[in-house]
């Protein structure tokens, strides 16, 4: 079933009540990339999530997950889809190991494969020191890396995470990424919903931003168009400016801790170029850098905030 | 995407939900029995585990310890007086079955009341406490199905309310041996006990999965277990007195009779069965009534006229879907027509008798009803148990397929308020 992976959806909506939660979204995802999710708080990202784990039928519209329809071959789209709640949802009297065993079990997993899946996943979630503790000791970080632990025990290739970085602390943030980042190597299909943008730039390979129920825009994250804003720190940011002027870059000054200048470059070969001159014009630069995450940059350019 | 289809394996091409063969459906069966005994495992886990359920069960142990030794004692009292009385009356201690039938219907009363008590709070929280804890999402996201997951909550609740009654088991048995009442009547009630209790589970794994709040369908459990234990006796009591009516009957007569002192009839239940049996246990005190064998003591005589009755056998559905009607019908006992004493003996056969002869109505009970005679016992066979517990199963199964509905995935409609996850 090679040809047809990854998720195409087209034209959803779903409405509870006179909530209209998801109105006109298009969502697609490659197999073996992480695709982020972003969108302000009520965008529909839960919902078009639940959707695409076959727990909510869409209003309107298709989806299609590795090629299978939730509402036709709903256990074909169970058997490749491992979703992650926000709620993280773990049963507090059972062990981390139990969790996993038995949640194995309701994927129809045989008892010694779902005990062999189990170790295997609370290794790579690094809960193995806690096998043997109920859930209810956990922290959140520890509940939340055993909740993508569960999503992972049926080996799916579709992997829907709902805002799975909130709660965790800085380096188990860094460990999520690598997670994410070796399961999408193995060929599995991440969606990762969020809305902390500068964690997204390190691991999304594609965007896909939702506001109002609909989707705004998708883009791929390496390819940002109408290039990147980049700040500029120097000892001496008189030559800085001059230099600038001279090859003709805009340039505007930046508030902040420090001083910096901030230009908008089209490449990265451009920004490599426009180094090298810079040093050998003799500014004596101690910082170039993208002034922003890409993610975060297109998100502000949206204006996709509706307060 | 029309070639969706066509990239299924070979295999898979017929639809696996409809299997063919009688193997295959045997192999289906096994399979979703063995889901939702996995979902019994997993919430069987989280309940053994909670320390609160060991001290519900230690109290409920303690209870009915004080209950049954209470009933003991209450009747080694009574027992007391009425043997220093016996030695002044020249007719001796009165036959007494002993204290075992007394104990075994107070205790067995008690465990079942006690048993109504719990089991909504073991049963009416199993759905939709999950969906508060976020935990129903997931197991509705794997391949379990709807009727799985129910099936798997529902077992569980029903052995954890089960494991009360194994708890008061040994009171009684207790009960029965002290009684020397036989080892089937233990069985019967403990059977049937078990049984009501998975209704009442029923009932209330269905509620939590219609309520969006564990609260809300707590108190409704509540309401329909008190619907059916106390709410029977109003509706069959209002519907006794809207159940007026004639019956055809001439008059008894007692003419030709050798024992004139004791009138027949007024043993008879003539309105309308006794539905309330005072007391029960006072029965056994009771000061025997000159026996009457055989056939009755009267005759009817003149000729057939319209007699106001009340047709209980109209209304007596309703009376039948009482929890404790079901269990003390269920419970056998001997045909005492022929008995020197041809009265029910004790709470639990008066109770089954008065239900017996509400179903039966006024063709059998009033006194000479269609110029026959009746006989003081009513020997009426056909037990009303199986149509309560009939009724209740029709109960809880319409609400268990409601709950099958609610759960099934992916939704199309929510209840107000509620999430998915």
């Amino acid at each position: 079933m090679g040809d047809v992976r990854g998720i195409a959806s087209r034209g959803l909506a779903r409405s509870f009540g006179a909530v209209h939660a998801v109105v006109g979204m298009d969502f697609d995802a490659q197999a073996g990339q992480v695709t982020a999710l972003v969108g302000p708080n009520g965008a529909g990202k839960t919902t078009l999530l639940l959707m695409l784990a076959s727990l909510l039928a869409p209003d309107a519209g298709t989806i299609r997950i590795d090629g299978f329809d939730p509402a036709v071959d709903r256990d074909d789209v169970r058997r490749r889809v491992g979703w992650m709640p926000d709620t993280l949802g773990v049963w507090e009297s059972l062990t981390a190991r139990e969790i996993l065993v038995q949640v194995g079990r309701f994927y129809r997993l045989g008892g010694q494969e779902a005990a062999k899946r189990a170790g295997e996943l609370l290794d790579l979630v690094h809960l193995g020191d806690f096998a043997h503790q109920p859930a209810r000791v956990l922290s959140r970080g520890q509940q939340q890396r055993l909740s993508l632990a569960r999503a992972l025990i049926h080996r799916p290739t579709t992997l829907l995470l709902d805002e799975p970085a909130s709660g965790l602390d800085p380096a188990s943030r860094v460990e999520l990424r690598g997670t994410l980042r070796r399961v999408a190597a193995d060929g599995c299909t991440v969606v990762v919903s969020s809305h902390i943008l500068s964690e997204l730039d390190e691991i999304a390979d594609a965007v896909v931003f939702v506001s109002g129920g609909r989707t705004v825009r998708s883009q791929v994250v390496d390819a940002p168009p109408g290039g990147r804003r980049y700040a500029l720190e120097a000892l001496d940011l008189g030559s800085a400016r001059a230099l600038l002027g001279e090859l003709g870059v805009e340039f505007g000054d930046e508030d902040g801790r420090r001083p910096r200048l901030s230009f908008v470059v089209a490449t990265d070969d451009d920004a490599a170029r426009l180094l090298r001159e810079l040093v050998t014009g003799g500014v004596a630069v101690t910082a170039f850098a993208p002034a922003g995450g890409v993610i975060e940059e297109t998100y502000l350019g949206l204006g996709a905030d509706e307060r | 995407m029309s070639g969706v289809h066509e990239v299924l394996e070979p295999g898979a091409a017929p639809s696996p939900r409809r299997p063919r063969s009688v193997g295959e459906r045997a192999t289906a069966v096994r399979a979703w029995v063995r889901g939702a005994w996995d979902v019994v495992v997993l919430e069987a886990k989280q309940r053994l585990r909670s320390r609160g359920w060991y001290i519900m069960l230690a109290i409920w142990f303690a209870l009915i310890a004080i209950v049954t030794w209470l009933t003991w004692a209450a009747w080694e009292a009574q027992h007391a007086v009425s043997r220093r009385y016996a030695d002044y009356t020249p007719a001796g201690p009165l036959p007494s079955a002993g204290p075992g039938s007394m104990i075994f219907e107070a205790v067995l009363a008690f465990v079942m009341f006690f048993a109504l008590v719990v089991s909504p709070a073991l049963s009416a929280n199993a759905v939709n406490g999950d969906r508060a804890q976020g935990t129903l999402a997931i197991l509705q996201a794997s391949l379990l199905r709807p009727g799985q997951i129910l099936a798997g909550k529902l077992v569980a609740a029903w052995f954890a309310a089960l494991a009360f009654l194994v708890a008061a088991s040994p009171f009684l048995i207790i009960g029965v041996a002290a009684g020397g009442l036989s080892p089937g009547y233990i069985a019967v009630s403990l059977l049937m006990l078990a049984v009501e209790l998975g209704v009442v589970s029923a009932i209330g794994t269905a509620l939590s999965a219609l309520a969006g709040r564990p609260l809300f369908s707590i108190v409704v459990t509540y309401l329909v277990v008190a619907m059916l234990c106390i709410g029977t006796l109003i509706a069959f009591g209002f519907g006794v007195a809207l159940s007026r009516g004639t019956v055809e009957a001439n008059s008894p007569s007692y003419a030709t009779l050798s024992h004139p002192a004791v009138p027949g009839p007024s043993f008879a239940p003539s309105t309308g069965p006794s539905l309330a049996p005072s007391p029960g246990y006072s029965s056994n005190l009771k000061v025997t009534p000159a026996p009457m064998q055989g056939p009755p003591s009267y005759t009817c005589v003149g000729s057939l006229i319209d007699q106001p009755a009340v047709h209980t056998e109209r209304v007596a559905w309703i009376l039948s879907m009482n929890p404790f009607l079901v269990v003390a019908d269920a419970i056998p006992y001997p045909d005492r027509s022929e008995s020197s004493v041809p009265y029910p003996q004790g709470a639990i056969e008066t109770m089954s008798q008065g239900a017996r002869a509400a179903i039966a109505g006024p063709e059998a009970t009033t006194p000479c009803a269609n110029g026959k005679p009746k006989p003081a016992y009513l020997v009426q066979r056909t037990p009303l148990w199986p149509l309560g517990l009939g009724l209740q199963l029709l109960l809880a199964g319409g609400l268990l397929w409601g709950a099958r509905q609610a759960l099934v995935t992916p939704a199309r409609r929510l209840a107000r308020g509620t999430r998915v996850a």
